[in-house]
């Protein structure tokens, strides 16, 4: 990822004239502050993302900022590095997962009797409530597996017809 | 209006002329994640802070890191002037709606003022009075978004996930990583 040909400092988001921009420059002062910083921001996601029924926010808020973690993350230690951590099939098991969640909410509400996604007929202590604090969770992680695909899915680009990947 | 709101007001009708006259896309992008954060700050003087933080997450924060990955990517034209030329005709369209919409100023009512249809209306008087004993949730913008009306942000989240789809399409790719 961090090959050094050429100096580092010029070629970052620069005029690319002759040679094509690398997105990732290694800077120690970016990753030691995203090193510190990226914990609060997990931090603040999953508090308002879960904290959404009783305070401002919600899943959709919350997933967002819970997956711009892993941005910060892919900018700081390379996009590639990242992308292998975060494996392309966890991303897919996630998002579909948040559908699946959300629209199982619903579906089990009609197994109980009542209408599609009517909290109150299962039989859970406060089950609308909880009802409502599970959809959230669901939300969160359909956003915030969506907003680390996107990402990665920008980052790797368009397949050339000729199946070289358009990879950096 | 308050010295904060002019200065925010000043601020947001700005950074929003920058991103449209400035050439360098760089420029226009960070001017972009000003005039978002600009208008979070601007929901959450109007009491709807569920929609600034929508706007400053998404607005300011992801958007501009998609599109700062997009310029990355691609080539810029080397110049050296400053702002873009502009269209006058395009200009003029531009202001002619701008003051067909602004005709429509003095019928708004006064923010925060009681008397208007939304406030004054029987269902936004059933979900405050009924919100927090029917679901048990405080926010009341969660009770509504998940709550009444449950399957309308089902489809919101289903189309999140087909955006996520569509991309895929898009770039000819079968994973996402």
């Amino acid at each position: 990822m961090s090959d050094s040909t050429g100096t580092a400092a010029d070629d970052r988001l620069e005029v690319g004239a002759e040679r094509p921009p690398r997105p990732y420059v290694e800077s120690p002062i970016i990753m030691a502050t995203v090193r510190i910083v990226a914990p609060f921001v997990f931090s603040l996601g999953a508090f308002v993302m879960f904290h959404g029924a009783d305070s401002a926010g919600g899943g959709f808020q919350g997933g967002v900022i819970v997956g711009t973690v892993v941005l910060l993350i892919a900018i700081a230690f390379g996009i590639g590095p990242t992308r292998e951590w975060i494996s392309s099939s966890l991303l897919t098991l996630l998002v579909v997962f948040g559908v699946l969640l959300f629209a199982g909410i619903g579906l089990t509400a009609l197994v109980f009797g009542g209408a599609f996604l009517q909290y109150e007929v299962i039989p859970v202590y406060e089950a609308t409530k909880y009802g409502i604090e599970l959809v959230e969770v669901g939300i969160g992680i359909i956003v915030s597996g969506t907003v680390v695909g996107l990402f990665f899915a920008l980052a790797a680009g368009y397949r050339d017809p000729d199946g070289t990947e358009g990879e950096r | 209006m308050t010295p904060v709101e002019a200065v925010l007001l000043v601020f947001v009708l700005a950074t929003a002329v920058a991103t449209a006259v400035l050439r360098d896309v760089l420029a226009v992008i960070i001017a972009f994640a000003a005039y978002s954060l600009g208008i979070a700050v601007v929901w959450l003087l109007l009491r709807a802070p569920d929609v600034g933080l929508t706007e400053a997450a998404v607005g300011a924060g992801v958007t501009t890191l998609l599109f700062l990955l997009t310029i990355a990517k691609t080539v810029r034209p080397p110049s050296d002037e400053l702002f873009v030329d502009v269209n006058l005709p395009a200009l003029g369209v531009s202001g002619l709606l701008v003051a067909a919409l602004a005709t429509t100023l003095t019928a708004l009512p006064e923010i925060g003022s009681s008397s208007t249809p939304v406030a004054t209306s029987r269902v936004t008087n059933y979900y405050l009075d009924n919100a927090y004993a029917e679901t048990g949730v405080e926010n009341a913008v969660t009770a509504v978004l998940a709550g009444y009306r449950g399957f309308d942000t089902l489809g919101e989240a289903v189309v999140v996930f087909a955006a996520l789809i569509g991309l895929l399409v898009v770039l000819d790719r079968e994973v996402l990583a």
